[in-house]
């Protein structure tokens, strides 16, 4: 590592980018009063406790941000060191997780137990952008050949997608197949190259969707979601209803009546359609605009990165954070067959705050090591 | 322009420019689902969201023309349920075991409902207050009171066939009640209450209140009370003459068209209109084995209960019609008043003999004593001389055949020969009121072109409609018909009808003190010959200025006797004496003078009976067989009460004291003379009133005068009189 010098001085810690983090912690409350207001319903006719969920989600952003804190006084380097370590352990879980996981709803996505329990995916998303930076920093040249290069990646890629794939969570393996493609695109990888691999990709695609009825159901639905709007249409119907209810100043922060039962779990994938229809376009529109505030940093921070590996890793974390935006907003407006997406900041879901909010850490870590 | 070299920094910004346009995309199709179709989403979503809840508003009242309310409603409360509810409060046997004891149903009923799997259920409607309470204070879970309302009628047989009842939803299902249904009921209210998809209510308050919109109050013509008289009446008339198959009758403003009272019997009791009234026959049906034929036994029986017979039975009106015929042929100039005809009891047409009802025949006779005495071939002769068409014309015209427009349901128009088949014989039992029918209503309206000036009036029910703070929301104007026959003649007819009830076959309607004219009806039910009759009577009161039609209709009076004269006339007397003197119309009694008829050397009998005809009493001294003196003398001018002295043999005559009347009340001054055996004269002024003081007298208090002799008194009519 060229910038050894940098670092010398131990002890005296930089300035990292509190604008980011400003943007983060935006995000985050917005985030906590939205997971509020979508689950008092649901967790008052679940658990009887319009707080259940709320008081979880607070106390697993506490704990986030604690994280956070921690992993940007960290040194991106420590990362770096470990990046092979976290591509192992997320292969092992990985692999583990059809064997001794957590069945919820016909997928074996969790493992562990009770509070200790966490999404190896979520883990994987992280381990495979640390690895692509760390690896093509290192095969800078090599990226640019197909054959020796790209391939390779995209094997990598595919093999840590397919394991997620088989649990089966298809969103969790498009969003490893996305991240790295931006890491790989953002290292210099050629544009031919994406597309050579994008036909048979495609390709792929539709064997998954035919493979699985229910994602072949999510298609039609797209389609026409009215056409069954109490069966395989419901959820995006629902979806719509909060939208379209919600009109351009909303219905009023609580007032939602889309979340009494109606919207699945308002809490969660649906988040966005509550914030809709309680505080309207205006709502949406916030959400936007924090979204691309926090690209718009994040991508400054990586541009002013100390080297490759920290910029690619600030990218791939951006980039992470980007496809689950846009996938999760595409779907609940069904402007792409539905697939279960949560929203970053937003969505209700230890492991996954967590993870962002560790991601985060890392990308104020680097912002400490910027040239401004 | 990254296939070579990639510059990270432009990658960077591509990066930035694609998910940056990426979200600002799909904010646009977040504004552009809410711009096109936010409408109709939300709408569709409020859909799903939501709960109706009607809140029933309140039927209006119905009230007499004196404001009595004769039809109201109250609060009632409906208990309803949401099983699932009380299922998930783990209390369905505690909450049944209440209900049921409360409202005194079948736990096990109760329970079964409990254990639906629904959010809707009624347990009982319109509970009395203190189970309402009873209920409210336990505070079941699950357990609903929603306010309704419950209909009562204060009178509760009264006016029964007018008033109609409403069913389980308030909603009429007869008489006024039904016709004004959509003005009484009023628009419901609602409450529009979220509800979650499990379609519980939401556990936060969003709930939109629309008022119910109170129904319309309805002001009838009718007057309770002589509503009430009327059905008392008739009531009586049944029992008194054996009326097997009900009765009707009608009182009407002559000039407004308004409806007193409508009166059927049998009545029955509005708070329990599907109880059958006539207990014999309830039990009658209720012996019935079979359910469908037992059923339908009492479906009859309820209908036929309900028939409102002044207004959906139509009858041969018989002589009642007469007055239509004597109108119809006064207006088209084909008799004179004092045109001569001779009744030889029946006349031949084409090839039949058609009888009058008096088959001994009436001798020769003017026109109008042709009306008195009701003559049959009287009114088949000048039935011939107007011909079918034009009969036909002035039978319309006057509002037969055709309905009056009425505000009850089920308004008959009544059955008439097929005019093809209206020829020369239809035409003369038609000019005497057979073979056709009408409804009592049709000719009341058709007599009130008689007492209006040939100006046939449309009857109504309603007088206005009034809002809960009394103000008039519309009211209703008597309204003309038409002008069926010309002043003149509606005049002349009714003076005939006048003389009818005072002279002909109507004397038993005659009331004392009031001018009042008539004609009685009596017609044969078909099939002919088997004794089942329609007694009637139709007559106006006071005569010169009619204010008041009344008819009254006997259906099958099967006592001694069934003519309309006999029966009818004397219901409509009473019924009319009552109206005449609860309205306030000026009784014009002193100027009914009776004359005293020359009886001297009649037997005992022939003077008994002239005596009676002339409405006199008699008083006969001695025992032999002729009348020998009389007192008063012949033509002498008496007043109601007074007594004709008869003496048959030369005895010496019978002496008695005059009172003193000076001071004494009119009236009293009248009793104490006849109670003294003599009669009174009342010299100067004739109107009496019972305030008015006796003056002066003539003999003097004390003189001996022969029984049955005249006193003349003097009436003080003010203080200043008495000074000379």
């Amino acid at each position: 590592m060229a910038d050894k010098h940098k670092t010398a001085s131990l002890g005296k810690v930089k300035k990292m980018d509190y604008s980011f983090l400003i943007i983060v912690f935006m995000l985050l409350c917005y985030g906590l009063i939205m997971v509020f207001s979508a689950s008092s319903a649901a967790a008052h006719y679940q658990y009887n406790d319009a707080y259940y969920f709320i008081k979880r989600q607070f106390a697993w952003s506490l704990i986030g941000i604690g994280i956070m804190l921690v992993v940007s006084r960290i040194s991106y380097k420590t990362i770096y060191k470990y990046s092979l370590h976290l591509m192992v352990i997320s292969i092992v879980l990985l692999i583990l997780v059809p064997l001794i996981g957590v069945e919820v709803k016909g997928a074996k996505r969790w493992i562990g137990f009770g509070a200790f329990s966490f999404q190896p995916s979520e883990l994987a998303k992280f381990a495979i952008i640390v690895f692509l930076a760390r690896s093509v920093t290192a095969n800078h040249e090599a990226l640019k050949t197909f054959g020796k290069g790209f391939l390779p990646y995209v094997f990598i890629i595919g093999l840590l997608a397919l394991l997620v794939f088989i649990e089966p969570h298809l969103s969790g393996a498009i969003v490893i197949v996305l991240t790295g493609f931006i890491v790989l695109w953002a290292a210099g990888a050629k544009i031919a190259h994406f597309a050579a691999i994008g036909l048979p990709a495609l390709g792929a695609a539709v064997v998954a969707m035919i493979s699985a009825p229910y994602r072949m159901a999510r298609v039609t639905a797209f389609f026409d979601p009215f056409k069954d709007s109490s069966g395989t249409g419901f959820q995006i119907v629902q979806s719509l209803y909060a939208i379209g209810s919600g009109g351009f100043f909303g219905l009023g922060l609580g007032q939602s009546r889309q979340k009494h039962l109606f919207l699945p779990e308002p809490q969660n994938d649906f988040i966005f359609s509550v914030i809709c229809e309680e505080l309207g376009f205006i709502g949406a529109a916030l959400v936007v605009v924090l979204f691309v505030f926090l690209v718009w940093k994040g991508l400054k921070i990586a541009s002013n990165a100390p080297d490759a590996f920290s910029r690619l890793l600030v990218i791939g974390i951006i980039g992470l954070i980007a496809v689950q935006v846009i996938i999760n907003i595409a779907v609940v407006t069904s402007s792409i067959p539905a697939t279960g997406m949560p929203l970053p900041f937003f969505s209700y879901g230890g492991t996954s705050l967590v993870f962002i909010l560790a991601e985060m850490g890392v990308v104020l870590s680097v912002s400490r090591e910027c040239e401004v | 322009m990254s296939s070579q070299g990639a510059n990270p920094k432009s990658r960077l910004f591509i990066s930035f420019v694609v998910i940056a346009a990426m979200l600002g995309l799909l904010l646009g199709r977040v504004g552009w689902i809410q711009a096109t179709k936010g409408r109709q989403y939300s709408k569709e979503a409020a859909l799903q969201q939501t709960k109706d809840l009607v809140i029933t508003s309140k039927r209006g009242t119905i009230y007499d023309r004196n404001m009595n309310a004769l039809a109201e409603s109250a609060s009632a409360y409906t208990v309803t349920v949401n099983p699932r509810e009380v299922q998930k409060s783990k209390k369905i046997n505690e909450v049944s075991v209440h209900l049921a004891s409360v409202l005194g149903l079948n736990k096990d009923d109760v329970y079964a409902i409990l254990s639906k799997d629904s959010t809707y259920e009624v347990i009982k409607r319109k509970i009395p207050k203190e189970q309402e309470e009873a209920i409210e204070k336990k505070e079941l879970p699950g357990v609903q009171l929603v306010e309704d309302f419950k209909r009562y009628y204060p009178g509760g047989s009264l006016a029964s066939h007018i008033i109609g009842f409403v069913g389980n939803d308030n909603q009429g299902l007869a008489g006024i009640e039904m016709i004004y249904d959509s003005y009484l009921k009023g628009v419901p209210g609602r409450i529009i209450t979220a509800k979650n998809a499990a379609g519980v209510n939401m556990p936060y308050k969003y709930e939109k209140y629309i008022d119910p919109e109170n129904g319309v109050n309805v002001i009838l013509t009718i007057d309770e009370s002589i509503q009430r008289k009327a059905e008392e009446a008739l009531k009586k008339a049944v029992e008194d003459y054996q009326v097997e198959n009900g009765a009707a009758c009608i009182i009407m403003g002559a000039k407004t068209g308004e409806i007193l009272a409508m009166a059927t019997y049998p009545t029955f009791n509005l708070n329990e209109p599907f109880t059958i009234m006539d207990k014999e026959l309830n039990e009658e049906i209720s012996k019935i084995p079979d359910e469908k034929t037992r059923t339908e036994a009492k479906n009859n029986a309820l209908y036929k209960q309900w028939r409102n017979k002044a207004v959906v039975d139509a009858y041969e009106p018989g002589s009642t019609f007469k007055a239509m015929v004597a109108a119809m042929a006064l207006e088209e100039n084909l008799v004179s008043l004092d045109e001569n005809f001779v009744c030889n009891g029946s006349v031949r047409v084409a090839n039949y003999d058609i009888g009058c009802w008096n088959t001994g025949g009436h001798g020769t006779e003017s026109f109008v004593q042709g009306v008195y005495n009701s003559c049959n071939p009287v009114f088949m002769s000048i039935g011939n001389r107007l011909g079918t068409d034009k009969f036909y014309k002035y039978y319309k015209s006057f509002g037969f055949g055709a309905t009056t427009g009425f505000d009850l349901p089920g308004e008959a128009e009544g059955e008439f020969h097929k005019l093809e088949k209206f020829n020369e014989v239809e035409l003369a039992t038609a000019s005497f009121g057979q073979g056709f029918t009408v409804t009592p209503l049709q000719l009341v309206t058709a007599y009130s072109a008689i007492t209006n000036s040939g100006k046939m009036v449309k009857p109504r029910l309603i007088k206005s409609f009034i809002d809960d703070e009394g103000k008039v929301i519309k009211e209703f104007e008597p309204e003309i018909i038409r002008q069926v026959v010309s002043v003149d003649t509606a005049q002349t007819v009714s003076r005939i009808l006048e003389g009818v009830a005072s002279d002909g076959t109507s004397r038993n309607a005659y009331i004392e003190g009031y001018h009042i004219a008539g004609k009685t009806g009596t017609s044969e039910k078909i099939p002919r010959g088997n004794g089942k009759y329609v007694a009637s009577f139709v007559g106006f009161a006071p005569a010169d200025d009619p204010e008041f039609i009344c008819l009254v209709m006997l259906d099958e009076p099967m006592g001694s006797s069934h003519m309309g004269g006999a029966t009818a006339a004397p219901v409509f007397k009473e019924i009319m004496n009552d109206v005449l003197v609860y309205m306030q119309i000026e009784s014009d009694v002193t100027q009914e003078f009776k004359f005293v008829p020359n009886v001297i050397g009649m037997s005992i009998e022939e003077a008994k009976t002239a005596v009676t005809e002339a409405g006199l009493e008699y008083s006969i001294i001695g025992d032999g067989e002729s009348v020998v003196s009389q007192n008063p003398a012949a033509s002498t001018a008496l007043t109601d009460n007074a007594v004709v002295i008869l003496y048959t043999k030369e005895t010496e005559e019978d002496l008695v004291e005059v009172p003193d009347l000076y001071g004494v009340i009119a009236t009293d001054a009248n009793q104490r003379l006849v109670n003294a055996g003599l009669n009174i004269k009342v010299r100067g002024s004739s109107s009496i009133t019972s305030s008015v003081l006796v003056g002066t007298q003539v003999p003097a208090a004390g003189t001996m005068v022969p029984r049955g002799s005249m006193v003349t008194v003097e009436y003080n009519y003010t203080s200043t009189d008495n000074i000379h």
